[in-house]
């Protein structure tokens, strides 16, 4: 199958993972163009017969931070880190279980980017831990570590009162 | 429990051997507090899918398209037809019912309906033929050639009826909720380049999981199926 036609395969699903990072229709769908004219313009470094849905994934994850970092630096969003991990890692404990229940857009803003992007992988898009560290370039022990925290999260704002 | 919560995890993420993963599953069924936090993780993943799945559904945006589809092209008569005859060919359903569910994009074409499965408040349910099999076929006889193959048939702790199945590219188990199915828990059933596999050893595991008592028999299923699975 040609290049083009195996990326117009992935577009629904690579919409789906973008939307799941910038939380955004129109941010995912500005991220999809730039990630498909990245990959476009780069396209002899993918090496025929290896996956070309992750070589699209880390290319699109790659994309979205640099912009995240960049619109840090620009004082847009909160710096990546600092900011957002204390809302979402501490303040998340102290908020009652099940405060949005059912809102999973809600819920999902609460997590720190690096763990939204494993639980957007591996829960959402089904990566397994391995193809998901790949994509990330991290090792396995980063990726499982983080979505337990991503996931613990989740089910503590979307779950039943434990 | 003697499990970790990563080992947990790892349990309902399909990542663990079969041996593992049949030691956690009988566990869980004298252990409570080890098949809730199976059922929670198991809840998470689910409403997560269902959330994110009509994203998959929706039009590509032309701008997005256009970057990979010339269409300006003028085809020859013969493209045409072959392009008119490959979007209104018969719809492979697990393909689709799979990147719904999974992310897979197998056969997937922007302009085909989702086909299978449906998501309704926010949970994974069977439509067309998924559901179809689930009401009316029989495990005990099934065609050789059907679409869809019927495993286990039990009742749930809950006393809803669940059935596992298996399909081209898409497996899971399905529990009677009114009069729909819903799916539980779903899985890709056959290899597309190295998408993971969904063993029948994990499905059957997770059947044990759920079930209370034993699976019906084919008399038992036959019954069931005449009363609607009420």
């Amino acid at each position: 199958m040609r290049f083009e036609e195996e990326l117009v395969e992935l577009l629904p699903r690579l919409r789906r993972f973008a939307r799941g990072l910038t939380r955004d229709p129109n941010d995912a769908d500005d991220l999809c163009q730039a990630a498909i004219e990245r990959a476009l313009k780069s396209r002899e470094q993918w090496q025929q017969g290896t996956r070309l849905d992750s070589w699209m994934y880390r290319i699109t994850r790659n994309l979205w931070i640099d912009d995240r970092r960049a619109a840090g630096r620009r004082g847009v969003h909160a710096p990546i880190d600092d900011a957002v991990t204390q809302i979402a890692g501490d303040g998340a404990a102290e908020v009652e279980a099940g405060t949005l229940r059912g809102d999973v857009d809600g819920a999902m803003a609460r997590l720190p980017d690096e763990q939204r992007e494993v639980v957007m992988l591996v829960l959402v898009e089904g990566y397994a831990y391995r193809e998901a560290a790949d994509i990330l370039e991290v090792p396995i022990g980063t990726v499982t570590s983080r979505l337990a925290r991503g996931r613990e999260t989740l089910m503590h704002l979307l779950g039943e009162a434990a | 429990m003697s499990f970790d919560p990563a080992t947990i995890a790892a349990f309902v993420d399909g990542e663990l051997d079969d041996l593992t993963a049949r030691r956690i599953e009988r566990e869980a069924e004298s252990d409570a507090a080890l098949a809730a936090e199976i059922a929670r993780h198991r809840t998470l993943r689910t409403q997560l899918m269902a959330h994110f799945a009509p994203v998959v559904e929706e039009p590509v945006p032309d701008r997005l398209r256009a970057l990979l589809v010339d269409d300006r092209v003028d085809t020859s008569l013969a493209d045409r037809r072959e392009a008119k005859r490959t979007r209104f060919a018969p719809i492979h359903w697990g393909a689709i019912a799979a990147s719904l569910a999974l992310g897979l994009t197998v056969g997937l074409q922007p302009w085909m309906p989702a086909a299978d499965v449906t998501s309704a408040n926010g949970t994974l349910v069977a439509s067309g033929t998924l559901a179809k099999a689930l009401d009316t076929q029989l495990a005990s006889n099934q065609p050789a050639n059907a679409t869809v193959r019927i495993g286990l048939s039990f009742r749930d702790r809950d006393g809803s009826y669940c059935r596992s199945f298996q399909a081209k590219d898409l497996a899971g188990i399905g529990c009677r909720n009114g009069d729909r199915w819903t799916l539980e828990r779903t899985m890709g059933a056959e290899t597309h380049g190295d998408y993971r596999q969904a063993s029948s050893g994990a499905l059957a595991a997770d059947a044990a999981a759920m079930m209370a008592g034993d699976p019906l028999d084919a008399a038992a299923e036959r019954a069931a199926r005449d009363k609607s699975w009420k």
